[in-house]
């Protein structure tokens, strides 16, 4: 899965593999250097799907709770943080669904913005001139809200697309629905975007 | 002939890099032909591209110290429910287990340094898997975990909370195989696999279990 991080590359940084291991003995210090490494990936994927702080912090945890449940079931047979993030997502998965059928349609209370960390994959490279930095820190803030106003089916596939790089059979697994679904919803989801953002593209940063 | 649903997913196939490269060359063939359709495509690239800018994979996680020790404490939490569950359910099949629950270490409760007593109870004398029926810390500030890999026949006993060991103090445990109580000196005799008699314990005044050998 395109959702694997790269793991420790540092040779002074004990290797993901050996982290599982002392974990899965038992070793919470270890699964707490675990946690350290990838909450920031885990935090950002809740946040992308729930668009709320609180409910993001809670369900990133939960997924952490419930990685340390499974650990020893896991057996090493793939990167532990494409594990990681299958848990994580369907432990929003199933948050995202009960709000629907609990009817609460809305996602966007309590959201606050939220700047790329220095040095992430995504991060914008280089020094903005002060109003063009401005002008992006806009977009950003615009772009959040209109990933916010997204049905949680739409932005779901987004954010599993633009920002995970899953493939389209992954996503489909993912989501447990066909390719053709997935299709779909990537191009009205992109679509929304497009008329909610269409002024960006009449004037581009 | 293509019906509007699949020349849309011939769109978004184009943006996301999941065409064949002569299904490639035969969209991007078709965009030269089709302005229209040509800046939808470029309108979709340039959306796809500022998605990917500004929307970060890596946020901080606020009060991301808060983050991380209560996922320790959830952790501590549960497995002390669990603990706690394993013990209950123990003592409801089996009187005589509340007997077990024994310092570890002789003689080392009076010395302040007592710790954490177990009890593995196997399933078939004949070996196999074992279970830790039950835990006892006498000092309720130390948390005791344990952890047991039948794979590498190893026990890991952890103590949270407990006072430096001096060296010259040894820490030992013993594998409980089978437990016989006697009812005329309110006594219960651990046995290991062999058979050879490990300890005797008995409730003191207090109702605390006592290792008498």
């Amino acid at each position: 899965m395109s959702a694997a991080a790269p793991a420790a590359t540092d040779p002074v940084e004990p290797l993901d593999v050996d982290l599982v291991k002392r974990s899965q003995a038992g070793d919470t210090r270890a699964f707490d250097l675990l946690v350290t490494r990838y909450r920031s990936r885990i935090y950002a994927m809740t946040y992308h799907l729930v668009q709320n702080e609180t409910e993001a912090w809670d369900l990133a945890q939960e997924a952490f709770i419930k990685a340390w449940r499974a650990l020893p079931n896991f057996k090493l047979d793939a990167a532990f943080y494409t594990w990681l993030y299958r848990i994580a997502h369907n432990v929003t998965y199933d948050w995202l669904r009960k709000k629907k059928i609990q009817g609460d349609g809305e996602f966007d209370d309590e959201r606050t913005e939220h700047r790329a960390m220095p040095g992430s994959r995504t991060a914008p490279q280089g020094f903005d001139a002060p109003d063009r930095a401005m002008k992006r820190q806009e977009l950003g803030k615009r772009i959040q809200d209109a990933i916010a106003r997204l049905s949680p089916d739409h932005r779901q596939a987004i954010v599993l697309r633009e920002i995970e790089g899953l493939s389209y059979e992954e996503i489909a697994e993912v989501m447990k629905c066909s390719l053709g679904t997935i299709m779909s919803r990537l191009f009205y989801a992109r679509k929304k975007l497009q008329e909610m953002l269409k002024d960006t593209y009449e004037n581009p940063v | 002939m293509k019906t509007p649903s699949d020349e849309n997913h011939d769109l978004i196939r184009w943006l996301d890099g999941e065409m064949t490269p002569a299904e490639r060359s035969a969209f991007e063939a078709t965009l030269k032909n089709d302005p229209e359709l040509a800046a939808e495509a470029e309108s979709m690239r340039q959306l796809s591209e500022n998605l990917k800018a500004h929307l970060p994979a890596e946020m901080p996680v606020p009060h991301a110290d808060f983050f991380n020790s209560q996922i320790q404490v959830r952790i501590a939490q549960m497995e002390a429910d669990e603990a706690r569950e394993g013990r209950k359910s123990a003592e409801s099949t089996a009187a005589w287990l509340s007997w077990l629950r024994m310092p570890w270490l002789a003689g080392a409760a009076a010395a302040a340094f007592a710790v954490a007593g177990l009890v593995w109870m196997q399933t078939s004398p004949t070996g196999g898997a074992s279970t830790i029926a039950s835990t006892y810390t006498p000092n309720p500030a130390v948390h005791a975990q344990v952890f047991h890999s039948t794979e590498a026949g190893a026990t890991v006993l952890m103590l949270d909370g407990l006072e430096p060991i001096p060296a010259e103090k040894k820490v030992a445990g013993f594998r409980v195989h089978h437990a016989e109580s006697d009812a005329g000196v309110a006594t219960t005799t651990l046995f290991d696999e062999n058979g050879v008699v490990l300890a005797v314990v008995a409730l003191n005044a207090l109702g605390q279990p006592q290792v008498l050998k």
